[in-house]
């Protein structure tokens, strides 16, 4: 009886009729069927034919097909495939082929059974009787068979479904699932907060679902008018075949998106890392496109642009640090992720404020049906993480907690400078989501993050992120939804030197942010996605004081007065689908950009370097008066056009304007680099980056193809100064040079995430090129000609691969190559004004070795039972396999009259590592 | 599971060393191969003798000097064609009798060097350096500052550099009464000197400039800060300051070279530039010359300062603090075995052990014990500077 049950629901729920023309079943069919599932040699029938089949998915999927026939009447082709199988199959007078286990059923019918009478309410009453205490695979199966009626009949032609599709067991949404007819060829995909916005023809649909990490179901609907949609999903648990295809399907050849590389949490956990945690931003390095200068660095770079040029952000809240422990992990606990968008190129219109990237991680939002957690142990770090509903299906709460232990262990070595050593850092992030009614809900997010390290026992180091996000979603109705966003964000730093009583000072430096913004999506009809909204965020900078510690302290105390910035900003954009094949979208964000006093603005003489010697006066400016204003346009244009259902051409315009910068003369990002806003000596950035890429998938979608190319300018991007002073500095305009940029490159991109081996290849050719041409010869470096940057690696092939033995034993290996980075280097020594001088080569005129590096990782699996009090998993990985010493930092130092060269790998022996995750 | 803590805990140990990393010694091609570049040292003086030093640039790594250029044909010369010989002094320096050069005139450095290649400088304009106005010297809790004022009244200066020789009085704590010559001991023939004078040159750029300011004036410029431990602050200081007129191209790049070389290659340092100056090959253009020559000429004052003049609670060091106190060499110990005065003398005064003896030390009446002793540098003061009196002081 188990298996009939659910071909008698849905006998009840069908309501489509089929007219019969003929006897089908009689139809001759061809076909040479190797280890074939059901479904898809079922799918391959119904193409020759005109049947329908009808199964439960779940109970086929054991069984494989292994046939060659030639011109053979469908039914004896069936009885052959099931033979020998607990299978049985039966072919009603409308086309219909029902398979069941182990019971042969009689699909005719009474005439009179079954009469549908129009405009009962059936979606509602048979949806309550659906769900409840029944079998989960049952609800959805039977929600897949439903036929819902949608609205009330108007006039009206068109009309628009709006709704959310959730996950069925946590209730959280599914982002970035798409829901589409195939019929009209209209579709819509989840937003962030899993709601859709579909305009149809009124009428019957058959609408298809598929997403990362759920499975394939669709939804049958009436249309008669407006009206609400809400879907559940079942989440995909073990494996992630054929989600990820379909959901890239629509990503690769048909999104309107270029320059977007998405991952989810899935993908990323299979990379192996040094420390067997996952990390996104290692995992976002191996990308094409993102260099990074050291492996100790979580410092991107964008298709050329410099670290502080990417927008990070963590549920809208900026994060100005990403980083831990000098950089090797990175600051975002795995666990309470949801995935992380990258955008290289066609940066939407809502986001600004940032040249070269939008980096943009989401978390969960919580388990809403049932308390849960998730942990790992790792041989740094450990982390717990726990989730639930706060009331059922309308709210829930993650709560995610990471720590390390390296204080404890350094404590442990007999080595005196380790024991006095500490190194230290934990973040904590906690996020809260409250479906108020259908119409309103909230979010709210906050994220701690703190590192402290103290090297030998004199200088501790110590820097802290906070973020926080409260969102209020409202939806005016199907067509318009608003998002009113608040956001705070705030990192500090501070340098302690203890040792010596009379020097014992503290250099501290803070930034906070705090802004408000609203965004609107309309959804007039299904050709046009508006979009629209207006931000504003305040920035206070203290930047920089350096105090005295201690009574005896003999210390001057040195406070450089705050800095104070207002950025604003309008967009519009609307996504235009001019036929199935082309569509356009057309952005334009408009910033402006307000230095704000009290501050003491110095003026410089024209025409000569800037120097303290060439102030000519100074200005001071009252109490939030404008002392300077920016303001500019920012174009976003992308067009897409679909050569066939397998390939198409994508082409994007993109202009971003910058007002912050992030003042560092060291190749890679240290914790006490500070940032700096644009006032009336320090112009905003200006990049422009026009792209082109052509898409193509092979194989059913199952590989995934892409290259793309771009060209890059950027303009007045902060460049230093020989010699430059960043800390403490009261006229840092003085060290600060504005240098031109251009940057281009193509990116190849082969891509398989289905099968026993999946992963990605990835090959780049870029150049990132930099050019200092100041009006003042000696302001000017290398002569005003254009010189590589400091991260232009030409030359970048990277793989990450993992192959799957079974469910429960896979591995991975990850290979990376990379041109070595470039290199000032010191060529000779000299004797000039009684003292010896270096002779340095041009600015970055020579490269450090190649990089090379080989990971690999072993993960074991526990059981895939599903009802189990805690599913574990084991992740096994050698970091750097061969051990080469990759140059993290080259340096020079004197030493008696001789100058020597070292180099200093920071990873320079295989490193083992051992982690063990858990989830209940 | 039992092995999990163990695997954890070699991870970690892993772990840390990585974090330390490994140092290797880095040395690439272009490191092997210094290039060979010549290197001129010095300006044209418009008003006076004219010094300038050839050299060449070597590798970073050598300890050796730097290598002289010899036998090089040098001359000013200005743009009709006329010479003025320099005649070769030593170890590369090159010097012309006392000239006047015309200030209405351009003129440049032109290096024929033995290997036969032919090197000029741009021809430049003849700056006439206003005199310095004021020497000074100030107490400031840090120590001392030498500040420097001049200006020009018709404005043409406007770019400066500064450099200085520094004097001062070197007073030895010991006044030897013995001496160890061919293994013997005996009463000093030739005391050591009791004063000496050391002396050095400036190695940092002193540059200012008055663009900023609608005077070409320049008042309290500071071109020298001694520590208030300074032991050059001992007894009798002198500093003598020169100054000399840029023009705007050389201010820049004596701005650019002192920001290039007064740090150099920590984690964190900043970029460096490539620097060359106004010196170019005209037999090989590829051929790169480092040094900027200009003409000008050279203005100077002297000032002194006497430890009496500085505020009395400062501790001015002697330099000589590492020096007190004496050692002893005792010459009848250890015993047993019985002491051989000989060999305890010849061990401790032979010429390679660096030491001096200062005084004999008697014991109990009479009896000879030793003689106190301490390293040359302690009791000579000839290690330090000169016994030549300096003409000003």
């Amino acid at each position: 009886m188990k298996h009939v049950y659910p071909v008698l629901l849905m006998l009840f729920f069908t309501l489509q009729c089929f007219i019969s023309t003929a006897q089908q079943s009689e139809k001759a069919v061809s076909g040479n069927f190797t280890q074939l599932p059901f479904e898809q040699f079922a799918r391959q029938l119904e193409s020759q034919t005109t049947l329908r089949f009808y199964f439960e998915p779940s109970v086929v999927d054991s069984l494989f097909i292994t046939l060659q026939v030639q011109n053979q009447p469908v039914r004896s082709v069936l009885e052959q495939v099931l033979q020998n199988t607990p299978f049985r199959f039966a072919i009603d007078d409308e086309n219909r082929v029902f398979i069941t286990s182990g019971v042969t059923i009689n699909p005719n019918l009474p005439g009179e059974f079954y009469q549908p009478k129009a405009g009962t309410p059936l979606a509602q009453a048979d949806e309550a009787a659906a769900t409840g205490p029944v079998a989960r695979s049952r609800y959805v199966t039977a929600s897949e068979f439903k036929v819902y009626e949608i609205g009330t009949a108007s006039n009206s032609t068109r009309a628009t479904l709006a709704g959310h599709i959730r996950a069925q067991k946590s209730g959280e949404p599914v982002i970035g699932a798409s829901i589409y007819s195939e019929a009209t060829s209209i579709g819509a995909s989840t937003d962030q907060f899993g709601y859709f916005s579909l305009t149809l023809p009124t009428g019957r649909h058959d609408l298809k679902i598929r997403g990362v990490g759920i499975k394939n179901t669709r939804r049958q609907v009436v249309l008669l008018g407006n009206g609400k949609l809400e879907v559940e999903v079942e989440e995909d648990i073990v494996t992630l075949k054929e989600v990820v295809i379909e959901a890239e399907k629509d990503k690769n050849v048909s999104g309107m998106q270029m320059g977007l590389e998405k991952l989810d949490i899935k993908t990323m956990r299979q990379v192996p890392t040094a420390f067997g945690e996952t990390d996104v931003l290692r995992v976002v390095m191996t990308l094409p496109g993102v260099k990074t200068v050291g492996e100790g660095s979580t410092g991107l770079n964008v298709r050329g642009g410099a670290t502080d040029q990417n927008l990070i952000l963590f549920n809208d809240a900026t994060i100005y640090n990403p980083s831990h422990l000098f950089g090797f992990f990175s600051a975002f606990n795995p666990d309470i992720l949801q995935g992380v968008e990258l955008y290289k190129s066609a940066i939407p219109a809502k986001y600004g404020g940032r040249l070269s990237s939008v980096l943009d991680i989401t978390t969960r939002e919580g388990n809403k049906k049932k308390f849960s957690g998730s942990g790992g142990i790792g041989p740094l770090t450990s982390r717990l993480t726990l989730e639930g509903p706060l009331a059922k299906d309308k709210s829930a709460f993650i709560i995610s907690g990471r720590a390390s232990y390296s204080d404890w262990i350094l404590k442990q070595l007999s080595d005196k400078n380790f024991k006095q050593s500490a190194a230290g850092f934990y973040d904590v992030t906690g996020h809260i989501s409250h479906e108020i009614n259908d119409k309103n809900s909230v979010y709210a997010t906050g994220y701690f993050s703190t590192d402290r390290f103290r090297l030998a026992s004199d200088t501790t180091y110590r820097y802290t992120n906070q973020a926080a996000s409260v969102k209020w979603r409202h939806t005016f109705n199907n067509q318009l939804y608003g998002v009113l966003t608040g956001t705070y964000s705030h990192y500090d730093y501070s340098i302690t030197s203890i040792k010596n009583e009379t020097t014992a000072s503290e250099l501290a430096y803070a930034i906070n942010q705090g802004g408000l913004k609203a965004d609107f999506s309309f959804f007039p009809n299904s050709r046009h996605t508006v979009d629209f909204g207006g931000s504003s965020q305040l920035y206070r900078i203290a930047p920089g004081s350096f105090i005295p510690r201690g009574e005896a302290s003999l210390i001057r105390p040195n406070v450089l007065p705050e800095e104070k910035a207002l950025e604003s900003a309008l967009y519009l954009s609307d996504r235009f689908d001019i036929t199935p094949r082309f569509s356009l979208s057309v952005g334009l964000r408009y910033s402006l950009f307000q230095a704000l006093g009290p501050r003491e603005v110095y003026v410089y003489a024209p025409g000569e370097s800037r120097t303290e010697a060439t102030i000519i006066d100074t200005v001071q400016h009252a109490s939030n008066k404008v002392l300077a204003q920016y303001h500019g346009p920012e174009y976003r244009l992308s067009a897409r056009y679909s050569l066939n259902d397998n390939s198409s051409v994508k082409a994007s315009y993109t202009r971003t304007r910058q007002y912050i910068h992030q003042l560092t003369n060291t190749a890679s990002v240290s914790p006490a680099d500070v940032w700096k806003l644009s006032d009336g000596n320090i112009r905003p950035q200006i990049g422009d980056q026009v792209s082109v890429g052509y898409y193509r998938n092979f194989k059913g979608n199952t590989i995934e193809v892409s290259v793309e190319t771009y060209y890059k300018t950027l303009r007045d991007f902060v460049d230093y100064k020989s010699g430059a002073t960043l800390v403490l500095n009261r006229h840092i305009e003085t060290d600060i040079i504005n240098a031109q940029g251009q940057a281009y490159g193509v990116e190849f991109f082969l891509k398989k995430l289905t099968g026993k081996l999946n992963g990605w290849v990835g090959y780049t050719y870029s150049r990132s090129l930099v050019q200092v041409n100041a009006a003042t010869t000696s302001d000017m470096i290398n002569g005003g000609r254009y010189y590589p940057t400091n991260f232009d690696k030409p030359h970048d092939v990277t793989m990450v691969g993992n192959y799957r033995f079974s469910r429960r034993f896979s591995t991975s290996l990850n290979a990376t190559y990379s041109t070595g980075r470039p290199i000032t280097l010191p060529l000779a020594k000299y004797y000039v004004a009684n003292s010896l001088r270096v002779y340095y080569s041009d600015r970055n005129a020579y490269r450090v070795p190649d990089y090379m590096r080989l990971d690999f990782a072993f993960n074991i699996e526990g059981g895939h039972k599903v009802k189990k009090l805690a599913h574990s998993s084991w992740t096994l990985g050698i970091y750097n396999v061969t051990g080469r010493r990759n140059p993290y930092s080259i340096y020079f130092k004197a030493v008696n009259g001789q100058i020597k060269g070292y180099q200093l790998a920071v990873f320079g022996a295989p490193i083992p590592s051992i982690t063990y995750n858990f989830k209940f | 599971m039992r092995t999990f803590p163990l695997s954890i805990g070699r991870s970690l140990i892993w772990c840390l060393a990585l974090l330390m990393g490994c140092t290797d010694s880095y040395l690439p091609e272009a490191l092997e191969s210094p290039p060979n570049y010549l290197v001129v040292d010095g300006f044209l003086n418009a008003q006076g003798v004219t010094t300038v030093r050839l050299s060449r640039t070597y590798a970073v790594d050598s300890k050796a000097v730097a290598p002289a250029e010899l036998r090089a044909n040098a001359f000013i010369e200005d743009e009709a064609g006329a010479r003025l010989g320099l005649r070769e002094g030593v170890a590369g320096a090159y010097v012309s009798a006392p000239l006047v050069l015309d200030p209405a005139k351009k003129y440049r450095l032109r290096v024929l060097t033995q290997a036969g290649q032919d090197y000029a400088s741009e021809f430049v304009p003849v700056k006439l350096t206003p005199p310095i106005d004021a020497v000074a010297w100030r107490a400031t809790p840090e120590g001392v500052d030498v500040l420097v004022d001049t200006h020009d009244d018709q404005n043409a200066s406007q770019y400066y550099r500064w450099d200085y020789e520094e004097t001062w009085e070197i007073n030895p704590p010991y006044r030897p009464n013995v001496e160890y010559v061919n293994g013997q001991m005996r009463d000093i023939v030739v005391p050591y000197p009791t004063i000496c004078w050391g002396s050095a040159l400036s190695t940092a750029i002193q540059i200012d400039k008055t663009t900023a300011l609608s005077q070409d004036v320049v008042s309290g410029f500071r071109v020298r800060r001694l520590a208030r431990t300074s032991e050059r602050l001992t007894s009798r200081y002198s500093v003598l300051v020169q100054q000399h007129a840029l023009t705007k191209e050389e201010y820049a790049y004596w701005e650019l070279l002192r920001k290039n070389t007064e740090s150099l290659g920590s984690l964190f340092d900043p970029q460096p530039a490539q620097l060359t100056g106004n010196v170019r090959c005209l037999s090989a253009p590829d051929q790169l010359a480092l040094g900027f020559v200009s003409a000008h000429s050279c203005t100077e004052k002297r000032l002194f300062i006497a430890r009496q003049e500085l505020p009395q609670e400062w501790d001015v060091r002697t330099g000589y603090e590492g020096c007190l106190p004496p050692d002893t060499v005792y010459i009848d110990r250890p015993n047993p075995p019985i002491p051989n005065p000989v060999v305890i003398l010849y061990g401790a005064f032979n010429p390679l052990s660096g030491n001096l003896p200062i005084e004999p030390v008697y014991g109990p009446g009479p009896v000879l014990q030793g003689y106190t002793a301490k390293s040359r540098d302690c009791i000579d003061c000839r290690t330090r500077g000169t016994t030549v009196r300096p003409t000003f002081w």
